[in-house]
């Protein structure tokens, strides 16, 4: 969240939890008290969560698809900062990189993230998904009305034309 | 918050060094149990396709009424399905309950559709099976793309218990499916597709009726449709291989059927489908008009399990689509090759 050189306060934090981490695995020493603060406890119950949750699937939280889409768009969000409100209004659908990419590539961090998310305050606040819509081409309806009505057996909508989204991947 | 994420990362590095011996010793138990497993899994297949079959029958041969929900992400749509067998065979209607008012009314290999807006409808001599089918063509070739897996406990879906089955894909060229099938009746009553774990799209009976509450009465259409239009659906047999078109099918896709349709546009259209005995593709090919054809802004478009890729070949528009991954459709695009012969 720092663009900039950590500050020396930053590294202090960052060397005190490596050291409380190593010594978890046994191989390093800390003052066991230094533990008893708030920060403290709070990266001590961090850590055994983190700890739980690699040794078992069944103490993590399965996020919601909603969860997903609603991180996939903060995320989407967050980066081009340099770029102004007005340009990223016709930046609106996803250049090259698909919902289902980001998805994909979300799932994989989740588990950091989540012990984040805990408390009321900490939940982003995101706007609804926005279905990214390109076209709702008439064109479009054609060739899938064609292919449903020799293919239809695969769970293709009988009336509804949908929208797509645009891009490279999955 | 980053030095904490800092931290977090070192602590996961460190257990995952003291966690080498762990692997080693489970990738030993996975190899101890290998030859088991492998038995198991082709026991599965077998088991597994004959489920397959028998939900295929069951959609052709039972009475069933019910209504059914397709869900990909926003999108809701529901349909009500009646399908009954008589004495001159099979007769089914189709009606979607959101929406467009649409219905495909089929007796036998003829279908009716019904486009109440325009007062029309169109006539196919093809039956078109739709869900609670689910295998397309000759499906003897499923278990060499996916891996067949059931469930040990059964689901329950439409308020009945149901055995749930996954079809897993061998390759990238191929989305997965979680199905479950009815206990009682093998009908299909629910069908996920899957990107890897992901869902994609996924389409399932809210409730089902089988057997004798079935009621002739309703086949009949909502629609009064004296005075209606009614028009063939154009579709001749073509075949674009003589024509020219060298299109190089994805393992393990096979053709079902190639036509030439008349589109609503009033354009005549090449359409050539190919399925593995689950997903299909569509390849359509039509002569490129500059002045008349402005379709899609991008050559790849996609939406829940349906991607579309399209490629101008020369004097052609090629245009793939299916419910397969974007790449699968982007490299059918790049292998098709024109070469119409010198001869004509």
């Amino acid at each position: 969240m720092h663009a900039g050189k950590p500050t020396s306060e930053d590294q202090d934090i960052q060397s005190w939890e490596a050291t409380v981490s190593a010594w978890m695995d046994g191989e390093d020493e800390i003052r066991p008290e230094d533990l008893d603060s708030p920060y403290g406890r709070q990266l001590w119950d961090t850590y055994h969560l983190v700890g739980d949750v690699l040794r078992s699937d069944d103490l993590a939280i399965k996020p919601s698809d909603l969860f997903y889409a609603r991180l996939s768009k903060a995320i989407d969000e967050e980066p081009p900062l340099v770029a102004s409100r007005a340009l990223k209004r016709y930046v609106n659908w996803r250049m090259g990189l698909s919902g289902l990419a980001v998805a994909a590539a979300v799932s994989s961090i989740v588990w950091v993230s989540l012990p984040y998310l805990t408390g009321p305050e900490s939940i982003p606040t995101v706007a609804p998904q926005v279905v990214v819509a390109v076209a709702d081409d008439a064109g479009v309806w054609d060739y899938l009305e064609a292919h449903s009505q020799i293919a239809g057996s695969g769970a293709l909508p009988v009336t509804r034309p949908v929208s797509f989204e645009t891009g490279g991947g999955r | 918050m980053t030095g904490l994420l800092h931290g977090v990362m070192r602590s996961f590095r460190a257990r995952r060094q003291g966690m080498g011996s762990l692997l080693m010793s489970s990738a030993l138990a996975v190899g101890l149990a290998g030859p088991v497993f492998g038995q198991q899994q082709e026991d599965y297949q077998d088991s597994g396709m004959a489920l397959l079959r028998s939900m295929r029958d069951a959609a052709r041969n039972l009475d069933y009424v019910g209504v059914y929900t397709y869900q990909q992400g926003a999108v809701m749509q529901s349909s009500r399905i009646v399908h009954i067998i008589d004495g001159t065979g099979e007769r089914e209607r189709i009606e979607s309950l959101d929406g467009l008012a649409r219905e495909f009314i089929r007796h036998n290999e003829t279908t009716h559709r019904l486009i109440p807006e325009k007062k029309t409808i169109i006539v196919e001599q093809r039956r078109g099976d739709r869900f609670p089918a689910f295998l397309l063509g000759e499906a003897d070739q499923i278990p060499q793309h996916y891996a067949i897996r059931i469930g040990k406990y059964p689901d329950r879906v439409a308020g009945r218990p149901c055995t749930v089955l996954e079809l897993v894909p061998k390759d990238v060229y191929r989305y997965g499916y979680r199905i479950c099938v009815d206990l009682e009746h093998a009908v299909l009553l629910k069908a996920q597709t899957l990107n890897r774990r992901q869902v994609i799209n996924q389409i399932a009976f809210a409730m089902l009726d089988v057997g004798a509450k079935v009621a002739p009465e309703q086949l009949n259409s909502n629609w009064n449709t004296s005075g209606w239009k009614k028009q063939d659906a154009l579709l001749s047999e073509v075949d674009l291989a003589s024509e020219g078109w060298r299109i190089s099918f994805p393992p393990g896709f096979h053709p079902l059927t190639q036509v030439t349709r008349s589109m609503s546009a009033g354009k005549e259209v090449d359409q050539l489908v190919l399925s593995d005995g689950l997903a299909a593709i569509s390849i359509f090919i039509e002569s490129f008009d500059p002045n008349r054809d402005n379709p899609f802004s991008k050559e790849v478009m996609h939406k829940g399990a349906m991607s579309i890729v399209r490629k101008r070949i020369g004097d052609h528009w090629f245009t793939a689509l299916g419910e397969v991954p974007a790449d699968t459709l982007r490299e059918i695009a790049e292998r098709t090759q024109y070469v119409p012969s010198s001869v004509n």
